[in-house]
């Protein structure tokens, strides 16, 4: 029997060790660099064995370790049930993978900047966020929170001496606080009407308001975490500044911190009052679906478009979790149950192969130097396994047949599927609706990854620079391997993740459906089943074998041996055709600009300088540009409001003059003494 | 053992009937033109001797240039196997619903807008390009026609929804149906690049989508895109004909043989019949300005989410 609260102890341990060490060493950059990760390694196999024992064996809340602090409200408190434990498996896994990336990838930052000063600050975000996931007390889990935000802050901010990682570095933490800030007022709340900051305690009834508000609170706070249109806008930039390995863990796990706390809170700790959130959640996911795919597809920075993704992704789960909020408030458990396992296995998979996109795009940064997917070209050639890979998280993120993707977006479609019912009209139309905005999205999401793979990878090299690059170093393919490795496993045997799921599911809504997922084939756990449709992706992939075989065979038999010849590409007999004369990433995404321009009010800008004759110019430089219409018509506003408002404000408040301000802590003073004797 | 009968019933029906499809609606469109046309069973012919010949490829291509022929052929034989042509019992069912069918051809069509990516020259990319423009409009179509039929069938299993709809009549019965027929009508006509959305039979580069992607393939690998391309077109228009017009049931009749051959032959002139109207579609209709298809798209989409309201009116 495996001690699983010894092994949280001793994971907690590690983390500390990895971040000292990583401080002890940072005059020696490669030992700075191998010890540290190495016992992030360590810490997350330990993790892996830890939250796979408990979600197989136990089924109560376990607590790790208590201390009551001398503060009032405040107790350390850790603990353990099946919900954190299937958080602390999918942070663990993409812990271990990032780690063993980090340890070639880190060596680019020799000589450049301080690794030690690094490798502590991704030590102590792991850490925060392993105490995000398993806080039992509303203040620990608040100050957590908190150091999560701030170190991965300054990872974002790591390469200082760029403007724009200063710039989103500012807009990243101003939107951390501005969330923070109303969880906060969440939690103060909740503790006004409960008298305790404990996560698990039972409070009895709250009125029906406060739950409301609460909610919108909550839904807020942790929206902006994680960047639920229209609060989205710190993640295509915090993503592109920070170093991949740190945006591979803030887009993999750390946005999906705040699914976690919209279980925990809402679903777990609120019960789900009513009909109201969910599909307000399922609208917000939708228009998050659509929105953040839509804007990707028109970014050629290789880390931005994989930032927008995850807008995507999270509408995805969102989506999975408005259908189960919306069953759970009509009392159907079955539902229940199968949305937010949809949702949860949406949350892992995108936690698996967007980590992995990240490393793919960190291995392409690493040996072309450039993030712009416009000077890339031909990779495939160069970088063969790095292709492969990216290959493999491309067809899982577009969720396309025999990748883990596809079997989370199936189950969020079945869902969407159960929840039509007679009666509810306007929620039909929510729903189908929502079932609509996923296909678009899947679609859209195909073409974005056929213009990242296709431009990037294939045809001919744009530039110098991806034409002299060479393929990442072992380590760093070892750590996608791992990752492309579990998007297949998963997508060919999803119910290696639905059993350890259903525990969560059937932990909070009371109902188990891991039987009936079950089909009545004679394998252990297949086919899938919901509803009398099932999915089979062996089978699927079986037939698509044996069709090549049998093409194969068919083939040979009628025209013998394939002969292959090499010749140049057609060029129309012009017989020079070059880099330049390919399809180019803008091009490539100008049908669907064109097509969605009210979503987009893309602008151009053609100069050309003429010569001798209007026919054969000098040069031509052609611009286009889309607008970023949520900055434009809600940010910017918003801020000159304020500019303008606390500019009136300084000279009715803040006037400079001493004596005001001493009239004004002398009447907080009194108000103060005047509340304290009447609550009394 | 059945089960394993059945895939390969399936897959030579496919193999044998698709690219008589074509045959049908090239010699139809000639003889409004007032040609004699090329012969019905040209397509055979054609495959057969391109997979006689030798293979170009260009140098700046990669391996998925080459597999590309091999995957995009397989996915669409995969696909056929899940698409019953005579509703008997459901032997494949388990393997994927029309959900999964739609994410497999999306396998097909992955590999192929890459490789049409992956010769470097402007013609494949422009091809890739509207290719994945057009699929992203009519995807949403698709999804809630599934759904519709879905609601009615009370599942979303391919099978299920066929046998309902066998079992009531198709469009002659109920009015849902008739929309869902319109809508995967439109469907059809874009994913299999037909007259209003793409031109087949020209190699004009305003025109060109299909076309424009394949056009870096020769010999054995033309080939099987051409199989493949007829093997999609002939799903699409199996799940039409399947879902949405009266079919004999299978299960209900006496000797087996006799009913397999009796209800192929019904789906066999339901096919001739499709495919005649989609010739008559393409000579009666010009090709649509590329960015008028988002016209026809959210037509389709208007159509089918009609059909879904009227789920809920009928109730059925």
């Amino acid at each position: 029997m495996i001690d699983t609260v010894f092994l949280i102890r001793l994971i907690v341990g590690l983390y500390i060790a990895a971040a000292l060490t990583a401080l002890f060493f940072f005059r020696r950059e490669k030992y700075a660099n191998i010890i540290p990760n190495a016992i992030c390694i360590l810490a997350s196999v330990t993790g892996i064995t830890a939250a796979l024992a408990f979600l197989l064996g136990h089924s109560d809340r376990l607590v790790i370790f208590k201390f009551d602090v001398p503060a009032p409200f405040v107790s350390i408190q850790m603990q353990l049930d099946s919900l954190s434990a299937i958080f602390l498996l999918t942070l663990s896994i993409l812990v271990l993978c990032v780690s063993i990336y980090s340890i070639g990838y880190l060596t680019h930052y020799y000589q450049k900047r301080n690794v030690g000063l690094f490798n502590f600050l991704y030590s102590t975000f792991i850490l925060s966020m392993l105490f995000v996931f398993t806080a039992g007390n509303m203040v620990f889990f608040f100050i957590v929170w908190e150091i999560m935000s701030l170190t991965s802050y300054f990872l974002v901010v790591f390469e200082s001496d760029h403007k724009e990682n200063q710039k989103a570095g500012t807009i990243y933490i101003v939107m951390m606080h501005v969330g923070a800030a109303v969880l906060l007022m969440a939690f103060m709340l909740l503790y006004s009407y409960t008298g305790s900051f404990d996560i698990f305690a039972n409070h009895g009834a709250l009125p029906g308001l406060v739950k409301n508000i609460v909610f919108v609170l909550l839904l807020i706070g942790f929206g902006t975490k994680a960047g639920i249109i229209p609060l989205h806008i710190w993640l295509p930039y915090a993503h592109p500044a920070a170093a991949s390995n740190v945006s591979a863990l803030m887009s993999g796990i750390m946005i999906k911190t705040a699914i976690y706390g919209l279980i925990r809170f809402v679903a777990g700790y609120l019960g789900i009052h009513s009909l109201w959130w969910g599909i307000a959640i399922l609208v917000l996911g939708m228009v998050s679906t659509v929105l953040g795919v839509a804007y990707a597809l028109m970014e050629h920075n290789i880390k931005r478009l994989l930032a927008y993704h995850s807008i995507e992704n999270i509408g995805i789960i969102l989506i999975g979790l408005g259908v189960s909020f919306i069953a759970f408030a009509q009392g159907n458990m079955v539902l229940f149950s199968l949305a937010l396992m949809a949702s949860l296995f949406h949350t892992f998979n995108h936690a698996v192969f967007k980590g992995g996109l990240f490393l793919g795009a960190g291995s392409i940064q690493y040996s072309t130097h450039t993030k712009n997917i416009e000077e890339l070209g031909g990779l495939i050639k160069v970088m063969p396994y790095t292709s492969v890979f990216m290959l493999f998280f491309s067809l899982a993120i577009c969720a396309i047949v025999p990748f883990n993707g596809f079997v989370s977006e199936w189950m969020t479609y079945q869902s969407l599927f159960m929840n039509i019912q007679p009666g509810y009209s306007g929620l039909n139309v929510v729903t189908i609706f929502s079932a609509a905005a996923l296909a678009i999205a899947g679609a859209l999401a195909l073409a974005c990854f056929v213009k990242l793979y296709g431009i990037s990878f294939l045809g001919l090299p744009r530039s110098e620079k991806s034409k002299t690059a060479k393929e990442v170093p072992i380590v760093m393919r070892a750590g996608m391997a791992v990752l492309a490795g579990i998007c297949l496993v998963i997508g060919l045997f999803p119910f290696l993740i639905t059993r350890l799921l259903d525990g969560v599911s059937s932990g909070i809504g009371g109902t188990s459906i891991f039987d009936s997922l079950k089909g009545k084939l004679s394998f252990v756990y297949y086919p899938m089943k919901i509803s009398d449709s099932s999915i089979m992706p062996v089978g699927a992939v079986i037939l698509i074998a044996a069709a090549v075989i049998m093409i194969l065979v068919f083939a040979r038999f009628i025209g013998g041996k394939l002969k292959t010849r090499k010749y140049n590409t057609w060029d129309c007999g012009y017989e020079a055709l070059n880099s330049r004369m390919q399809y180019s990433a803008t091009g490539f995404s100008k049908p669907i600009r064109i097509v969605f321009r009210i979503l987009y009010r893309p602008g151009r800008v053609l100069k050309v300088e003429e010569g001798a004759s209007p026919y054969y110019p000098v040069s031509m430089k052609y611009d286009v540009s889309t607008q970023k219409v949520f900055e434009k018509y809600m940010y910017y506003p918003l801020a000159g409001f304020f500019k303008r408002f606390s500019r009136r404000l300084k000279f009715i408040i803040q006037t400079g003059s001493v004596h005001t301000y001493l009239l004004y802590i002398f009447l907080a003073i009194l108000a103060l003494m005047f509340y304290n004797s009447i609550t009394k | 053992m059945s089960s394993l009968l059945y895939i390969i019933f399936q897959i030579i029906v496919f193999i044998l009937l698709a690219p008589l499809v074509n045959g049908i609606i090239k010699k139809i469109k000639a003889l409004t033109q007032k040609r004699k046309g090329a012969p019905l069973l040209q397509l055979y012919f054609d495959i057969f001797k391109l997979l006689k010949k030798d293979v170009v490829v260009s140098d700046t291509t990669s391996w998925i240039f080459r597999a590309t022929p091999y995957i995009v052929l397989s996915t669409a034989l995969a696909g056929a196997v899940l698409v019953p042509v005579i509703i008997c019992n459901s032997h494949t069912g388990f393997v994927g619903d029309a959900i999964l069918l739609a994410y497999l051809l999306a396998l097909g069509r992955f590999f192929m807008t890459l490789s049409g990516l992956d010769a470097g020259s402007t013609f494949g990319g422009m091809g890739s390009s509207r290719e994945v423009m057009i699929s992203a409009l009519i995807e949403p179509s698709l999804i809630i026609t599934i759904f519709t039929a879905g609601l009615i069938a009370k599942s979303t299993s391919v099978f299920d929804m066929m046998s309902t709809a066998a079992g009531n009549g198709g469009i002659f019965s109920n009015p849902i149906y008739i929309f869902l027929f319109l809508t995967v009508f439109i469907i059809i006509l874009a994913e299999t690049s037909r007259i209003p959305v793409d031109d087949p039979a020209t190699h004009l580069e305003l025109t060109m989508v299909h076309e424009a992607m394949i056009l870096e393939y020769s010999g054995r690998h033309l080939a099987m895109m051409e199989l493949a391309a007829s093997v999609k077109q002939l799903i699409y228009i199996s799940l039409l004909v399947n879902m949405f017009l009266p079919s004999v049931d299978v299960t209900v009749g006496g000797g087996l043989l006799p009913t397999v051959a009796v209800s192929l032959l019904v789906y066999i002139a339901k096919v001739i019949g499709t495919a005649i109207i989609v010739a008559v579609a393409e000579v009666s209709t010009v090709k649509l300005k590329l960015f008028s298809v988002p016209n026809l798209a959210a037509l389709s989409f208007i159509l089918a989410f009609i059909g879904f309201v009227q789920y809920f009116v009928i109730g059925r």
